[in-house]
This record gives structure tokens, sequence and C-alpha cells, in this order.
């Protein structure tokens, strides 16, 4: 537990002073602004750039809050996660390559506290940082556009995402307990694509998946998810966190002996 | 003599190749070993089998004077230790030392003692990024003893530093080793001659010669004498009356050969006794001892 | 329209958090850039690649771009 608190105390000072702690949010506060924005002001945009035929009528569906909200998911779905899995993909695998890990793994040291230290830091930015996304797009929602989805449901929306972004987290940081930095990215981003294909494919058979999370917690803002579903999908998604997090343990102790003396 | 540790049958193995084959040592209680071979002789994965960062092929450790986990009494100084840029030095003494065990409300105190021991007492505050490698040697050593570790593993301690620095630490390193048992490699063999209680030849992973210094040197010195005189021209003399294979070196005369007994030489000494003022056995420099024991293929 | 009155038409309110995120990110990571000087890759072409790209730029730069020493 001690070690724990101090791991945790340096992965938080190696978060500040990277400047991890303040860029990763701000994209997400970025993107959250830039949603609601684009969509209100499409016509005007489109119309100031011209290029429209002579007299061309054309007029966009109206756009309700839900329906930002659900765009926006679209782009953290890809750059988010993109910027997630870029920002921790090192966060093993450069302490073994550096060789900062090799003065870290010769102390009697535990790595479940190693591990879930640099699990927790990463969690807590990955899902502060998608809420203050969502955050901000939402105060842009609420002045700009006339039907917005209720508060209670826009929370739960936000629940539902977070188990989704520790999938995500674990995911990335497992791989950089087993493999070399680069490798780590790629099998992270692989398989969250590569899922997300496979959702596109069959998800309407497979419905208890961690991929499906995002389509259930956004259904919350247009009436509500099958419940049954979100809470299989849920519960798969926990499981695998876990056995990730287990395996990512055991790799950083077994990968331990490839750091550089 | 307690051994605060026991190698037996030490081998690692990459892709069939034997980095390092059957060591086989110990090393006393509050001892300095130099481990000294040519680079790639594997003295590096020695030490990192022994500080429990490679699991060996085959072969035991057995480790006396920890508890359940040895790594808690054991510090380790790689060649060149590697700490976050960000950090600064006292930062990075305290997660050393906690991460150790050292608790409570004197870590703070003992880590800037530590600091200020290896000469690093005004640079607590600094960021290890803009540390020197001289700076980052020194803190390598403070981490490496701010537990108090019963046994002090240093790959090559001081071949980062310059001389003034090198002479520094080697005190330190004496002043340590009044409490410790200090296992180092070195291919500075100065360092070797002047902090060192046994000496571990290293050559292709394997152990090719190992004893206290005084014996080494008996083995590989022959059985040579050296008479030293008052001024060149006496000792110029003394080596043409010899009836040996004598040469001259400076002041004195270095006399070679196994067919020569102190006797003999006292013997004929005392008939030609101008200018002598002191006769003993030639001790080896440590330098051909290597070459003699390593250098060769 | 004129210029001035098609700068009058944005609504400022809403788009300057944009604008000042934009600058705070670049601002970061020229610090950065400035205080560690060793990237992957030249380093007046990390300058660029924050100043000209919008967001994207300091991002690249603080994910792939800095190198630990």
């Amino acid at each position: 537990m001690n070690q724990y608190r101090l791991f945790l105390g340096k992965e938080w000072r190696e978060q500040a002073r990277s400047f991890k702690l303040f860029w990763v949010p701000l994209v997400f506060i970025f993107f959250g602004a830039l949603e609601p924005l684009t969509y209100h002001f499409l016509p005007q945009i489109l119309e100031s750039v011209g290029n429209l035929p002579e007299g061309s009528e054309f007029t966009l569906p109206e756009m309700t809050g839900a329906d930002v909200y659900a765009s926006l998911t679209g782009q953290y779905q890809t750059v988010g996660l993109l910027v997630l899995v870029l920002a921790f993909m090192g966060s093993l695998s450069g302490e073994r390559k550096s060789g900062t890990g090799t003065l870290l793994y010769v102390r009697p040291i535990s790595y479940a506290a190693y591990y879930l230290s640099k699990w927790t830091s990463a969690v807590l930015l990955g899902a502060a940082s998608l809420w203050l996304g969502y955050g901000m797009a939402a105060t842009y929602i609420v002045q700009l556009y006339d039907q917005v989805p209720d508060l209670r449901d826009v929370v739960l929306f936000l629940l539902v995402m977070a188990v989704w972004i520790v999938f995500v987290v674990t995911l990335t940081l497992t791989a950089s307990a087993s493999l070399p930095t680069g490798g780590a990215a790629g099998a992270a981003l692989g398989i969250l694509f590569i899922g997300m294909m496979i959702d596109g494919l069959v998800g309407t058979y497979w419905t208890w998946s961690p991929w499906k999370l995002q389509s259930y917690g956004l259904a919350y803002l247009t009436g509500g998810p099958d419940t049954g579903d979100l809470a299989g999908a849920l519960i798969v998604t926990a499981v695998l966190t876990a056995l990730l997090a287990l395996f990512g343990i055991l790799q950083a102790r077994r990968n331990a002996a490839k750091a550089k003396v | 003599m307690n051994a605060v540790l026991e190698v037996s049958g030490l081998t690692k193995q990459y892709d069939g190749v034997r980095a390092v084959d059957s060591l086989t040592f110990s090393l006393a209680e509050h001892t300095a070993t130099a481990l000294i071979g040519p680079n790639g002789s594997g003295k590096t994965t020695t030490l990192s089998m022994l500080a429990g960062l490679l699991r060996q092929s085959s072969g035991t450790i057995r480790f006396s004077g920890a508890g359940k986990d040895p790594r808690s009494a054991i510090g380790f100084l790689p060649q060149y230790p590697n700490f976050f840029p960000w950090m600064t030095a006292i930062e990075y003494m305290e997660l050393a030392a906690g991460l150790t065990g050292i608790g409570g409300r004197d870590v703070r105190t003992a880590c800037e003692k530590t600091l200020g021991f290896v000469g690093l007492g005004d640079a607590g505050k600094k960021r290890i990024g803009g540390f020197s490698g001289g700076m980052k040697q020194r803190l390598g050593l403070a981490q490496a003893i701010i537990h108090r570790p019963a046994l002090l593993l240093l790959d090559e301690p001081v071949s980062a530093l310059d001389p003034a620095g090198r002479r520094e630490v080697m005190e330190m390193l004496k002043e340590i080793g009044e409490t410790s048992t200090i296992l180092y490699s070195t291919h500075i063999l100065n360092d070797a001659e002047e902090m060192t209680d046994q000496l571990l030849f290293l050559r292709s992973g394997k152990l090719i010669e190992q004893g206290p210094l005084r014996q080494v040197r008996e083995k590989y010195g022959g059985s040579g004498f050296r008479v030293s005189f008052s001024d060149r021209e006496a000792a110029e003399q003394f080596a043409g009356a010899a009836p040996w294979t004598a040469r001259v070196d400076g002041p004195a005369v270095m006399i070679s050969g196994d067919a020569v007994s102190m006797e003999a030489l006292l013997r004929f000494a005392s008939e030609h006794p101008a200018g002598i003022t002191g006769i003993g056995r030639a001790s080896v420099r440590l330098e051909d001892i290597f070459m003699k024991v390593v250098g060769k293929p | 329209m004129s210029i001035t009155e098609q700068l009058a038409e944005i609504p400022w309110g809403l788009v300057w958090p944009l604008i000042a995120i934009q600058f705070v990110l670049m601002t970061a990571a020229l610090i950065d850039l400035n205080k560690k000087r060793s990237t992957n890759g030249p380093i007046i072409l990390w300058v660029f690649i924050i100043i000209f790209i919008n967001t994207i730029g300091p991002i690249l730069y603080f994910t792939v771009g800095r190198r630990h020493s």
C-alpha cells in the first residue's frame, strides 16, 4: 500500500511535469467545443466557403443536442482513442527502454503496486479528460440547440463511456507492459479498431461487448438502452478489464529482465 | 568468516551462448571483491543476476543477511544509471528509500545526508535532467546505499568519472566497505589494486582466476626479487656483478628466474652491499597479471 | 459582405475558447521544446509542426516528438 502511494505520487508528478496533465484534457475539450460549433454554423460556413451552384437551395436536417453528442462520440472514438493510446503507450515500455525502470526493479517492489499506480493515474486522466470534453460540449449545446437531453441521461451516458475509457486505458497499459512502445501502440489501436469493425459487421448478434458500450450509452440520450444488454456489456467489459490488468501485472514482472542495464 | 553471498555454478545462456559460465565464488562479510575482465566478458550479466534483474539459466545464488526479499538488502549501481529527468535528486532519493521500505519522519534527513556524502549536497533540489554524467554516477551511488545494504553491487562505479572524482568515489567506497560487502566490476586496475580483498578474473563468461590479491600476485609474479639502491650507478654495478638474469629498473634491480633463492640472493648481497637500501619480493602490477591471465586468448 | 462585417458575425463568445486552447497547447509545446531541445527528428521541423498544424501539431509533438533523455 505504501509502495502504491509512492508510485502514485511519482506518476502524478510525471504527468504534471511532462504536461500530460494539461494537454490530454485540452485536446478533449477542444473537440468538445469544436463539434457543436461546427454543426451549428455549418450552413453559414458552407455559404461563406461558396462553391455552391447559383441559386441552389439546400437545407440541413435539424440537429438535436443528442445528435451532436453522437457526432462528438464518433470523434472521440477515433481521435480521442488515438490520443489516449499515444499518451499512455510508453508508460511501462518506456521505463524499460530508457533504463529508468532498472533501478526500480532491483528494489523489492510489488509489480501490482507498480502497474496499478500507472493504471490509476491513467484512468483518472483519461476519464477526466473525456468528461471535461463532454462538459465543454454540453455548455455549447445548451446555448446553441433547442432540443437538449436531460442532465440525468447525460450523466448516465458519461458513466457508461467512462467504463469504455477504463477498458481502453487498461488495454494500452497492458500492451505497454508486454511489448516495446511501438508494438504496444500498434497492438492497442489494432485491437480497438478491429473490435469496432467486427462490431460493425456482426454487432447485431454480439450484444455483450465493450465495443457496444458507446451505442448503449448514446441510447440514454434518445430514450434509453436495452438495460439487459447494457448490463451484459458492462459485466463483460469489467471482467475483461480485470483480466487485462492481471495479465499486465504479470507481464510487467516478467519483462523487468528486459530493462536496459 | 561469514559468507554474505555464495554463488555456485552460476550460468546464463542466451540462444545457446553461455554469457556467464558456471561461476562459483563466495563473498565474505565486509570484504571488497573486484570483478575484472575485458569488455563483453560477462561482468554486467553476472551483476544483473546477483541483483535479481536477470534469472540465471542454472546455478544457485545463496544470499544470507536478508529477510524475505534479498533485494531489500542489496544495493545496485549500473554502469550507466538512468533516472527520471523530470525528478529532483531529493525526490528520487525519497522514492528509492521508500520503495526499499524506509519510512517515517527521518527519510528526508537520511536522503539529504546521503546526497551530502556523495557530494551532491547542493544539487538536491535540482532536476536530474540537468545533471552531468559524473553527478548521475554519484546519485547512482547514493540510491544504492540509502538503505544501508548488506551487499553492494557496483558495475564500473568510477569509469565514468574524471581522476579527481574517481579518487573521491574510491574513498567513499572504502568508507562504505567498513559496513558493507562490496562486489564491483572494473577494468581500471589501479582501482582494483587499491581496494580489494579478493579478485575474480572473468574471460568469456568463465572465472579463470580467483583469490586474494596477495595470492594472485605471488602466483603470477613468479619468484622475482627487487633490490633497491640509493642510486642508479650502484644498481648497475650490482646487476653487472650478479650471476643471474638481472634488469636495472631505475635505482633498483629486478632479479627474475626460478633458480634464485632468497638465501642465495642475501649471501650475494652481503658480499656486494654497496648502496643497497632494501631487498624484497618483486610485486607485480595487477596490469601485468591481467595481461597474463585475461589478455591472451 | 465586407471582411469587417464577416468578422462581426463570428460569435466570438463561443469561438474564443477554441483559439485559447490552440494557443495554450502551442505555447506549452514550444516551451517544452525549448527546455528539452532533444526530439525525434530535427528540432526546426517540430517548431513548424507545432506552429502550423492546428491542434494536431502540439499533440504530435507531445506524443511522438518528445524524447526521453
